[in-house]
């Protein structure tokens, strides 16, 4: 199946456009609702991300959702165009404390079955989730599952 | 979102309906600091309402959380649904906020 795409600016009122458009693509491809809810939330807090980070707030810049079928699950793309994600910042979140930011990324990591991101571009990042059919996920090493993401 | 506020045996019942995302996050904390500075720190949110909560959502409760704890009161929780429980449960904010089943349960939990 080809990739499906949706494209939004980059304000914080599109992020139900996103859940919706997002939900109505999970289904149709036979992901189940639980599976559904997760990637809803992943997805949100990539655009999120890219809003507040990429964009530093600017309303009006683009960003690229995009959900692709496979035998074995769904690969989601969400880019955007702004300042590129720079890993050398990304703190792992104590949970042993109370925060109130810098989680966002971590929720990722842990909703998806495979997340990473490409920095090799012109502009901007582009994110990568994969979630498998049941029963359909590769085995990984502990060392994968810790570090949780993987870049180019 | 739609954010109701009403009073019930000393305590502040706030009920969102909505969802609570980078768009929401604002109203919720702003609501709920407004009511601890009018010395109404003894706050239940049932959250049975909401049906996605993201990290934004997370972080304007646990502002409001540490704010309230600070001159005496709290803000407990109620009513997660089974999708946002969960997200609840991953960043471990489940152990350290005061969450109940239902409504009853929070308010006479004061």
């Amino acid at each position: 199946m080809t990739a499906d795409t949706l494209v939004i600016m980059s304000e914080s009122e599109e992020l139900a456009r996103v859940r919706s458009w997002l939900g109505e693509q999970l289904a149709r491809r036979g992901v189940d609702e639980h599976a559904q809810s997760a990637l809803q939330v992943a997805v949100g807090e990539l655009a999120t991300n890219s809003i507040k980070h990429a964009y530093g707030g600017r309303g009006g810049q683009p960003i690229h959702i995009s959900v692709t079928s496979r035998d074995d699950g769904v690969v989601i793309h969400v880019e955007d165009f702004g300042r590129p994600f720079d890993p050398t910042t990304y703190r792992q979140p104590n949970l042993d404390e109370m925060n109130e930011s810098g989680v966002g990324l971590y929720i990722v990591k842990r909703l998806a079955d495979e997340f990473s991101f490409d920095l090799a571009r012109e502009r901007g990042t582009r994110w990568t989730l994969v979630k498998y059919q049941p029963g359909m996920k590769p085995n990984r090493t502990a060392e994968q599952e810790e570090r949780g993401w993987t870049s180019r | 979102m739609d954010i109701q506020v009403t009073q019930t045996s000393g305590v502040t019942l706030v009920v969102p309906q909505g969802d609570l995302d980078m768009g929401t996050a604002d109203h919720v904390k702003r609501t709920l600091t407004e009511l601890i500075e009018k010395g109404q720190s003894k706050l239940v949110m049932d959250l049975s309402g909401v049906s996605y909560v993201d990290s934004s959502g997370l972080g304007a409760l646990v502002a409001a959380m540490k704010q309230a704890r600070a001159v005496g009161g709290n803000l407990k929780l109620c009513g997660l649904q089974e999708d946002v429980r969960s997200i609840f449960e991953m960043t471990r904010l489940i152990k350290v906020m005061a969450v109940h089943s239902d409504r009853q349960e929070a308010v006479s939990s004061w």
